[in-house]
């Protein structure tokens, strides 16, 4: 291989999202995140297309490809497939060599991996597919508040008194916070007991895995400041956030990409 | 002499007068609104209407339903589980099985040869499996909830739906409607799914001959068809199977009464009051 002229991508096809990070040897070069609106195929085409275009990479220099999600399947290109656990695990580790377990949270499903000291995978668990164990359950309540998702971790850091659903399905908590609303709730406090929900649905994964330090918050739960600090709440522990959490895996992936090329990470 | 049964339900507020010998006399089936208690005397006082009673005839009030203990004016509150029992009993001597599919529940209760209760299932944590469900996917859809029924009688075949969460179903549904699935197969495959989750929730009580289905979810015909796949036999519907447990609750005060049980007037006297 000629050093920097080698180039690997990595695509991640999740139920929101189709994330494509491209690399050369030594550093990530361009990455793209597009919302996938259930057509898989044509979303991880452009992001693929407008990925290289930034990066200046033909696809025809591309010395391998990864792609991994739910929606690896329909994936328009030849590629290597692996489980998105994996790659969620190779590229937490590329970027926190500490970590032992990463939370992902997903617009489907929050996900809990834990690693050996060594990286390897020792075991994981998934929620239940239910919108109370995934950052759909936020959607959801944003969207009768009437907010923009991203101001749901700013304005759920203000909350003094987080409200207590007495329901655990995102359908009945959304009437129940119309009529909580009716009767003078807050905004913010709403807010910090759906990530309070949330996070406490986090921790029970972390704990029937075993905890250990370090924790890695990934997906899209990564990105919400409010949750963030709930899950590092629930768990008694900073949990560590990379700058791009929904990258995390589209990176492991193209991590891998190059491992199998090279035989080196 | 007179009994009269209020099945505040989560989104029904039922009240059924009977006579002395339990025939039906009148019903009303209102709203429940937030405002319980007020609501509970404002159907009591319509269904009264449409007898030629006044209030202080009516030998006996039982209340029943999730809002039961907002009905100030009860001489008891009885389980939701008794009363449909009762009702269901005294409609279908021969039930054993009766599936009941609220509003946001859904239950299912086993009676002896005798009618009774031996055991009971429920599910109040999940929207799926409840109205709700029928409900969020119908404003999806655009249709309404009334119409699903014969809608999905037209459709030939039906669309899997593979998620049990609402909120993904609901997701689900949309994404087969851009892939070219029909409403009819859509809202049959909904039904599909319901029943299958519903069946199964009933399935550990052991089924038996005969099943009756209560509740909204019986006024949907494709649903009760859905059911009838599902347990492999033909079930029994009442013709106001909204009504039963209002009716149980009714018979039941009847029952209680003839065994030398007294009203407790004063109750009644101060919840009136208390509304003005």
């Amino acid at each position: 291989m000629n050093g920097y002229r080698a180039y690997y991508v990595g695509v991640d096809m999740g139920s929101a999202f189709v994330k494509a990070v491209l690399i050369n040897r030594k550093q990530i070069m361009a990455h793209e995140i597009l919302s996938s609106g259930g057509h898989y195929k044509e979303t991880a085409r452009k992001v693929l297309d407008q990925m290289l275009s930034k990066g200046r990479v033909n696809f025809a220099e591309l010395s391998g490809i990864v792609v991994t999600g739910i929606g690896a399947e329909s994936a328009p290109f030849q590629a290597r497939q692996i489980s998105d656990i994996s790659c969620q695990a190779a590229g937490c580790r590329s970027l926190f060599p500490s970590v032992r377990i990463v939370i992902d949270i997903g617009g489907q499903f929050t996900r809990a991996v834990k690693l050996t000291p060594q990286g390897k995978i020792a075991n994981f668990l998934m929620s239940e597919k239910c919108a109370t164990g995934s950052g759909r359950f936020l959607q959801v309540i944003a969207r009768i508040l009437r907010i923009n998702v991203e101001d749901i971790g700013p304005l759920s850091l203000k909350s003094q008194s987080p409200v207590e659903f007495s329901t655990n399905c995102a359908v009945f908590a959304e009437s129940e916070t119309i009529s909580r609303i009716a009767e003078g709730a807050r905004m913010e406090d709403i807010l910090a007991g759906v990530h309070r929900a949330l996070a406490a649905k986090a921790a029970v994964l972390v704990k029937r895995l075993g905890m250990e330090r370090d924790v890695v918050l990934t997906g899209g739960g990564g990105e919400d400041s409010g949750l963030v600090s709930a899950v590092s709440e629930a768990l008694e522990v900073d949990v560590l956030v990379p700058e791009q959490p929904q990258l995390t895996a589209a990176l492991g992936a193209a991590l891998l990409a190059k491992e199998e090329k090279s035989g080196t990470r | 002499m007179h009994f009269a049964g209020v099945d505040i339900g989560s989104t029904m507020t039922k009240v059924v007068i009977v006579d002395g010998d339990g025939a039906m006399m009148a019903s009303v089936i209102g709203p429940t609104g937030a405002e319980h208690r007020h609501l509970a005397l404002a159907v009591m006082d319509e269904t009264i209407k449409k007898t030629a009673l006044r209030f202080e005839q009516l030998d006996f009030i039982v209340a029943t339903g999730y809002g039961r203990i907002n009905v100030p004016f009860a001489d008891k509150q009885i389980t939701e589980i008794t009363c449909h029992s009762r009702g269901v009993r005294s409609l279908f001597p021969t039930a054993r099985i009766i599936i009941d599919i609220g509003g946001q529940d859904s239950k299912g209760i086993k009676l002896d040869t005798e009618g009774k209760v031996m055991n009971f299932v429920m599910n109040d944590k999940c929207a799926a499996g409840t109205g709700r469900f029928l409900e969020v996917i119908a404003e999806t859809l655009g249709i309404k909830l009334t119409e699903m029924g014969e809608l999905s009688l037209k459709a030939k075949d039906f669309v899997r739906i593979s998620n049990t969460c609402t909120v993904f179903a609901e997701h689900e549904v949309t994404s087969r409607l851009t892939e070219g699935a029909t409403i009819p197969e859509i809202v049959a495959g909904l039904h599909e799914a319901f029943a299958g989750r519903v069946v199964n929730m009933v399935r550990s009580l052991g089924i038996e001959k005969d099943v009756v289905v209560t509740g909204g979810g019986a006024m949907n015909i494709g649903l009760i068809k859905a059911v009838e796949q599902k347990v492999g036999f033909r079930v029994l519907v009442p013709s106001e199977p909204l009504l039963t447990g209002a009716l149980g609750a009714a018979l039941l005060g009847k029952d209680l009464l003839a065994r030398g049980v007294t009203p407790e007037r004063k109750r009644r006297l101060e919840g009136v009051t208390f509304f003005k």
